[in-house]
Parts: C-alpha cells; sequence; structure tokens
C-alpha cells in the first residue's frame, strides 16, 4: 500500500508538465519570445498560383471604366473612378498604380513567400514585379510608399479549457497583416481608387487538403476618403510545390 | 510520516482536476452572419445573377459547356422549377447564414452545427460526432450530407449526397457525383467560407470559392416562402431549353462587358495567371469594344 | 412464438446499422441484399437485379419485382429479416429478366387468403402469393419460348387489362397504375397511398439513359408521359424535396427532384433527335452530332443499355409512324 502510493505520487509528479501544458491559463512562459519565424504556426512559405474563379472580368482584365460592381465607392469614389485615364497613367510613368498592396494580391499572379530575416516576411508577386516586406517587429515609419508599411503578427489557434482561451500555436493559426502608409493607387485595374487614408487588414490562414494546399487571403479595406464602408474579400491561391509558371512581367496600365 | 504517505498518495489525483474540458469547439461559429451588405466580389453574379454564357474562371468541361447553353432561364417558369432551393454549396454564397450548435445534454459533447440559410429558409446538418456518410443508394438532398471535424480553430467539412444542381444559376451544372469541402474560418467577426467542389462529371479540376460574412449582433434571417403557381400557358411536360447551336443570347455577355470571347467559354485556363498572355497577344479573341460614359 | 414487433423493429435497427455500417463502403453493386427503410411501411431492397418494394404490415408482405433468379434465395431471406410476416402480394411493374427473376421464388414463398366455394374447387388455390401485373406482362412471360425464363409458377395470377388495379393491404391504399408504352407496353408503378412511395419500375432509373424497349413496346413518348404522370403523383414537402418518395427501377432512392431531373433530361435529349428527324437527317447522322454529350457523363454507359442505343430507340420512337410520332 505504501508503496503504492510513492509509485503514484511519482507518476503524478512526471505527468505534470503535460497537464500543464493542456492547462487551460496557458502554458507556462519558457524563456525570452522566440522570432516570428521559429514562432510560425503555420508554413506560408513557398510557391503560391492565384486561382481566378472570382471577380474575373475586375481582375483579368481591366474592366470598363466606371464598372465598380460590388466595390462601396462614396460619391468621390465614384467621380475619381469615372476619370480614369490609363493613357495619362503611362505618360506619367506610373503604370503600377493597380499593384500596389490593395490591388497586387488581388491580381492574377504567381507568389513567392520566403523569410527576409527572422522577422520579416518577404512576399513577391510575379506579376508587376512587386515585393512586399511584411514587419513582425518596429513601427509603421517612413515615407508612403505602393507597398506601404506592413506590420505583422502571428495569430495562434484558440485554446480551450473550464477557464478561458488560451492561444495554442500548436494547433494552427493565421497571420494577421496591417497596412498603412499607403501611396494612393487602384483596388482594381479599371482605376478604381484608394486613397493614401487606407489601412488594409489581412489575414492569412493555409488550408490543407489531401490533394491541393490553399492560401485564402481576407483583406479588409477601410478608406474613409473614397468609401463609404468597409471593403471586404478573399482571395485565394493554391500551393505549387516549385516555381513553375513563375513569369514575372511589368506592370500594365491596364 | 504517515499523514505525509496519505498526502503523497492522494498527489496522483490532482493532474485529473486540471484536465481541460471536453473539446465541444475549438471556436464559435454561433450567430448571424450577413453577406448581403458585404457583396464585395462577384457582386453581380450574386445578387442580379449571372448572365447567360459567363463561363469565367471556371474549369468546365465540355459537357458542362454544351449543357448551360441549352439552358433557358424559362424553365424557372415551370412550376415544379419555381421554388427549387439553392444547394449547400451555393445558398451561403446568395445571402447570409445562421450558425448554431447541438451539444450532447450530458456530456457537453458536440454532436452537430447546423446552419439556416436565408435562401429558402433550408436547413443543413454538419455531423460532428464522427458518423459515416450514408450508403450510395441512399436519398441525395440538396444540403446533402455532412461531416465536419475542427483543424485547429477552422471547421473541415465534407459533403456527399448532393442532388444535381448548379455551380452558376445561369445552367452551368454541378452534378450529384460532387464532393464537396468547406472550411469555415473565423476572424472576430468576420468569417470566411472557403468552398471547392470536386465534380467528376463537370469539372476537370477543383472549383474553389470563397465568401465572406460579418457578424450580425441583431442578425435575423426572414421567412423566405414560395409557392409554385402556373405562370405560362404551356402543355404538361414541355421544358424550355435551346437546341444546339441555336442560343444566340451566348455572345451578348461577353460584347456587353468587353471580355474575349473565348475566355468567356471558361475552361481551367482561364483560372490562372498565365492566361493573361492569352489575352494580350490576342489568342482568347478579340472583345467588343464597351462604350462607356464620357466622366462628369 | 416469435414477437413479429419485435423481430421488425430489431430488423430495422439491423438495417439502420447496417446502411450506416457500411458508410461509404455501401455499394449497391457488392452482391449483398442491402435493405433501405424508406418511409411509412416501405423498404427498398438494392442488390437483387432491380430494385425491390417490399411493404409490410400485420396483413403480411407485398413485394414490388423479385430482381433476378440467381439471387432470388438471398432476396427471400433478406425480405424474412424485415418481416416473417406471409407474403401475399407480388406485383411486377414489367417483365424484364431482372424484375421477374424471383417470380417463382418470391411467389411460392407466400400464400393467398383463398375460402369458400373457390378452395373447394381449387386444391391450390391458396398456395402461393398472388402475382398481379398488367396483362401485357402475363402476355410476355406466357409467349412461346419466353416460358424457359419464367416458369409457370412465376406468371401472373391476378393480371389486369384496364389502366389500374386497387388493393387495400397493411391500412393503406396500393394503387397500380399501368403506363402504355413507356419503357415496355406493360409498366405499372404501384403507389402506397398512405406510406407516401411509388415504385416506379425503369421508367425511372438513376442510373442509365431511359431504357426503351421497342420491340417490348416502349417509346419514347410513352416514357416521357408516364414521367410525367409520377411527377403529377408526388407532392412534396418544399420546393422538390421530401414528401412522396420514389424508388426507381435501378439506383438511389429518390424524390420529386430526381424525377424531375430525368424527366429534364429525357426531354431535352427527345427535343433535339426530333428536331433532326424533322429535318430528315439519318440515324447515323443524328449519332454523329453527340446530341447527348452534356449528359453521358451522368447516364452515358458502355454496358448494357449503351447511349448509342438510347439515340436509336429514341430516333425510332420519333420516326416509326405506327406508333404516332409527333
Amino acid at each position: 500500500m505504501k508503496n503504492r502510493f510513492i509509485f503514484l505520487s511519482w507518476v503524478a509528479i512526471g505527468l505534470a508538465p503535460s497537464v500543464f501544458a493542456q492547462f487551460p491559463f496557458g502554458p507556462p512562459p519558457a524563456g525570452p519570445p522566440k522570432p516570428a519565424k521559429a514562432a510560425a504556426p503555420i508554413d506560408l512559405s513557398g510557391y503560391w498560383v492565384s486561382i481566378v474563379t472570382e471577380d474575373w472580368r475586375f481582375r483579368m482584365i481591366a474592366a470598363p471604366k466606371g464598372d465598380s460592381a460590388g466595390v462601396p465607392l462614396n460619391p468621390e469614389g465614384q467621380k475619381v473612378a469615372a476619370a480614369w485615364d490609363p493613357a495619362k497613367d503611362e505618360a506619367s510613368g506610373d503604370t503600377c498604380k493597380a499593384y500596389g498592396a490593395v490591388g497586387v494580391m488581388r491580381l492574377p499572379t504567381r507568389l513567392h513567400i520566403t523569410w527576409q530575416d527572422d522577422e520579416t516576411l518577404k512576399i513577391e508577386a510575379d506579376n508587376g514585379t512587386q515585393t512586399r516586406l511584411l514587419h513582425f517587429t518596429g513601427t509603421p515609419a517612413g515615407a508612403l510608399s505602393r507597398q506601404g508599411y506592413s506590420a505583422a503578427k502571428w495569430q495562434g489557434a484558440v485554446g480551450v479549457g473550464y477557464f478561458g482561451n488560451a492561444m495554442d500555436s500548436a494547433r494552427g493559426g493565421s497571420l494577421q497583416v496591417t497596412t498603412t502608409l499607403l501611396t494612393p493607387g487602384y483596388i482594381r485595374r479599371n482605376g478604381i481608387p484608394y486613397s493614401d487614408r487606407t489601412i488594409v487588414t489581412e489575414y492569412l490562414d493555409v488550408i490543407n487538403e489531401a490533394e491541393a494546399n490553399w492560401l485564402v487571403l481576407k483583406t479588409i479595406i477601410d478608406d474613409p476618403k473614397y468609401l463609404y464602408r468597409t471593403m471586404i474579400y478573399s482571395t485565394h491561391f493554391r500551393k505549387q510545390p516549385d516555381a513553375s509558371g513563375w513569369n514575372p512581367m511589368p506592370c500594365y496600365p491596364k | 510520516m504517515e499523514r505525509f504517505r496519505r498526502m503523497a498518495g492522494l498527489i496522483w489525483l490532482f493532474p485529473i482536476l486540471l484536465v481541460p474540458a471536453p473539446a465541444a469547439a475549438q471556436v464559435n461559429l454561433d450567430g448571424s452572419w450577413g453577406n448581403l451588405e458585404i457583396l464585395h466580389e462577384d457582386e453581380p453574379e450574386r445578387l442580379p445573377g449571372p448572365e447567360l454564357g459567363d463561363y469565367l474562371g471556371v474549369p468546365i468541361k465540355n459537357a458542362a459547356r454544351y449543357r448551360a447553353d441549352a439552358w433557358d432561364a424559362s424553365l424557372l417558369t415551370v412550376p415544379e422549377y419555381q421554388c427549387r432551393v439553392h444547394p449547400s454549396d451555393y445558398a451561403p454564397s446568395f445571402a447570409g447564414i445562421r450558425i448554431w450548435q447541438e451539444l450532447d445534454r450530458d456530456t457537453q459533447e458536440l454532436v452537430a452545427i447546423h446552419i439556416h440559410h436565408l435562401a429558402y429558409s433550408t436547413e443543413r446538418t454538419i455531423w460532428m460526432d464522427g458518423r459515416p456518410h450514408p450508403p450510395d443508394y441512399a436519398l441525395h438532398t440538396a444540403m446533402g450530407f455532412s461531416t465536419g471535424k475542427w483543424e485547429g480553430d477552422v471547421l473541415a467539412v465534407t459533403t456527399t449526397h448532393l442532388k444535381e444542381a448548379w455551380i452558376r444559376r445561369n445552367g452551368l451544372p454541378r452534378s450529384d457525383r460532387a464532393v464537396v469541402t468547406e472550411h469555415f474560418i473565423r476572424h472576430g467577426d468576420n468569417l470566411t467560407l472557403m468552398t471547392v467542389i470536386r465534380d467528376p462529371a463537370y469539372l476537370t479540376e477543383p472549383f474553389i470559392r470563397t465568401r465572406d460574412y460579418v457578424y450580425q449582433i441583431a442578425g435575423r434571417n426572414g421567412p423566405y416562402p414560395c409557392e409554385s403557381v402556373e405562370e405560362i400557358a404551356r402543355p404538361e411536360g414541355a421544358i424550355p431549353n435551346h437546341l444546339p447551336g441555336t442560343n444566340t443570347f451566348l455572345q451578348e455577355f461577353a460584347a456587353h462587358h468587353g471580355i474575349p470571347p473565348k475566355a468567356a467559354r471558361g475552361g481551367a485556363e482561364t483560372m490562372y495567371p498565365e492566361y493573361q498572355l492569352k489575352i494580350r497577344s490576342g489568342e482568347a479573341g478579340t472583345p467588343v469594344p464597351v462604350v462607356t460614359k464620357a466622366a462628369k | 412464438m416469435r414477437n413479429p414487433k419485435l423481430l421488425r423493429n430489431c430488423a430495422l435497427a439491423c438495417a439502420l446499422l447496417t446502411s450506416a455500417a457500411y458508410g461509404q463502403n455501401g455499394k449497391a453493386a457488392d452482391g449483398d441484399i442491402h435493405i433501405l427503410p424508406v418511409q411509412g411501411n416501405v423498404y427498398m431492397l438494392v442488390g437483387a437485379g432491380g430494385n425491390v418494394a417490399v411493404q409490410t404490415g400485420k396483413d403480411g408482405v407485398l413485394v414490388v419485382d423479385t430482381g433476378l433468379a440467381q439471387n432470388a434465395q438471398k432476396l427471400l431471406a433478406a425480405i424474412k429479416t424485415i418481416s416473417d410476416g406471409p407474403i401475399r402480394y407480388v406485383i411486377n411493374t414489367h417483365h424484364h429478366p431482372d424484375h421477374v427473376g424471383g417470380n417463382v421464388t418470391i411467389r411460392m414463398a407466400g400464400s393467398t387468403i383463398a375460402g369458400a366455394n373457390v378452395t373447394g374447387d381449387l386444391q391450390d388455390a391458396a398456395v402461393g402469393a398472388l402475382l398481379i401485373s398488367h396483362f401485357n406482362v402475363f402476355n410476355r412471360l406466357s409467349a412461346p419460348g419466353a416460358q424457359a425464363a419464367v416458369p409457370p409458377a412465376g406468371w401472373p395470377t391476378s393480371p389486369f387489362m384496364t389502366g389500374q388495379k386497387k388493393l387495400w393491404f397493411n391500412g393503406e391504399g396500393v394503387d397500380i397504375l399501368h403506363q402504355a408504352a413507356a419503357h415496355t407496353d406493360g409498366d405499372s408503378i404501384v403507389s402506397f397511398k398512405r406510406s407516401d412511395v411509388i415504385a416506379t419500375g425503369d421508367i425511372f432509373t438513376t442510373t442509365d439513359y431511359p431504357i426503351i424497349d421497342l420491340q417490348g413496346g416502349g417509346s419514347i413518348q410513352g416514357t416521357i408521359a408516364a414521367l410525367n404522370k409520377i411527377i403529377s403523383m408526388i407532392i412534396p414537402v418544399f420546393g422538390q424535396e421530401g414528401g412522396t418518395l420514389v424508388i426507381p427501377g435501378h439506383g438511389r432512392l429518390c424524390d420529386l427532384g430526381d424525377v424531375v431531373n430525368f424527366r429534364e433530361m429525357t426531354v431535352i435529349i427527345r427535343d433535339r433527335i426530333e428536331d433532326m428527324v424533322k429535318k430528315g437527317m439519318t440515324l447515323e447522322q443524328v449519332k454523329a452530332a453527340q446530341l447527348t454529350q452534356d449528359y453521358d457523363p451522368l447516364y452515358g454507359s458502355t454496358g448494357f443499355w449503351t447511349t448509342d442505343k438510347f439515340v436509336e430507340a429514341v430516333y425510332k420512337s420519333l420516326s416509326d409512324k405506327k406508333s404516332g410520332a409527333k
């Protein structure tokens, strides 16, 4: 009897760490926070190809001028959209307005996602030969730019317990990105505008199926200058095993 | 010493008390989720409806194209078709949804997740209790038979036993052989539904859609009654359809929107970025120039 | 003494468990007889050849079609798991071997309630169930040369010549409706009124293009008329679903939506072929036009009933002036 109690006590002590890992208040901190690359709950790296099954006539080609179906443009935005002149953009040398952080992810493109360093995720798009940097540390600063400043953070999966919801990155998660400091550009190729006051919030999720892996990008656009409400849509990409089809292209004015 | 031994003996009970609650749901998807106010993608297709001949970006086989070309919208005036509901892989695209869980009262284990669609007030059940799908000779329904599981915080659903229906409601068919997978992804008050349709009869590749919803604090879907009536006098059993090669409306869509005519015919190649090269080179056909109104 | 109710409930539970246990492996063509409770008193049995409908209750058992001869014993055993009540009626929807092959076995396993002066004169009056069909089925089965397929013990004992025969059995009306010149010239559809189930025979299937036995008196016009009749008899719960359920001759359990889809396909292909017939096209030209290409992924077959055979049957139906083609 005495030996049994002692034995069970040691078993309990041995089990304690694994039990505490499930403990609803969350696992105890294990040293200094990991770099973003090491802490990633999902793997975004690799080549992804956009599968254009939605909004085809706004993405694969430039829709006719003024066609803003589905975009919550306010009167000011509609006025700007109606004045779109691709020849003028070309003449001014600014043919990449549709390839900013807002537009480029929605264009038919391939993405190559890699880690520039432990705290910076790099997204390259072959359409328009654009590069976005997602920063896990630092604060938005600097001049306005086509791709703006993107602040990124991981979101772990929500844990389960009696007492609350603790993050459990071991069960997956997603990437949240907030982009500001954007120069004015186009939401769509036919000159549907966004202003320099735009804030873009994105969520990137990876969905793994037996036959294919998908990247789901949710985009939330707030532009008090040209939109009367938040614009929300999702874009999807399929994972590619390699760089097949990678074809850097210039920006086209339309 | 005896007291110590007794206390030590009770230590093994402690971890049991800390076992987390049963994993009823990783995130809670319950609630009303609206999308009519955020039809920010595919709005022309989803609300007014897709135009005849719009097969853009759908990886269809020729059989699907042939069938869609024959489709006549007057079919919807036939009494048996008037109240035909949207299938579960299309209904959430059309309008909002309401989600709720069914828990076992005693164990609080998740038995099922139910979804109510605004469109036609249809409801579907996603079984979360591990039950198998029915045999192949069981009834097919518009909602199909769905089973789900959690992948992290994402609800993954597989649906079989669907009735024949449509990918777009302009005649593009989806057969009863299809298997549909869905993933429900919640971020705060935003929900994304990713749907992948694999149809060996009519698709050459999986067809993927992603739709977005916002949580509605005061959300409530109204009823959606439907009653069939005789709208047009026609012989019993007459089915409106276009004979092969006679549908003159098919070119209107591409012409109206300045779309290369071959692109409008759809097919897997139209989904990929490299199709832009075919468009620019003229291989996809020359679009009819669209005259737009001058800016004010 | 066995408790029939208990046995039935156990069998029902077994059937449901069997259905569930098959899961994704529940295939109709695996050699076994699969039992699917439909609704009310009616079950669908799959795997005997053509689908079999079984109605049970305190009055006994009614069987619609009997599958292939080689599966008859298995079918009988399967029926016995649903009910050990006496088989009182067998109904044949038409004369094809995959629907009448088990007539002898199933019928002779049953019995008929006979009495009064009939039993005095006919010593075997009570032997075997009553076998009901349209008279044309009797003619086909009893024709010289056809007797080897189904011996006399398997011929209809109660054929009807008018458009309809009615029964009251197990607490509901059973309406047997003749459909002229559809799949064959002897087709009947069987409607279980309270259970709200219709067994259609091969007028409607989910596995093939409409099977039109021209030699057996079938036609495309009659097939479409029969499909229209079936549709008119169905009351769905909402839209095209639920309510009246339909047991097809082959394939899965159905409801209005499935029959409507099948009719839609049939009418559209008929329209296409008819258009070419009116233009004087030959059968070869019609086949070359591939007018069924949009439905081939669903109904096309290289088996017994090929797409070509279907097109040919429709063409001949429409071209044959004797059949009154329009």
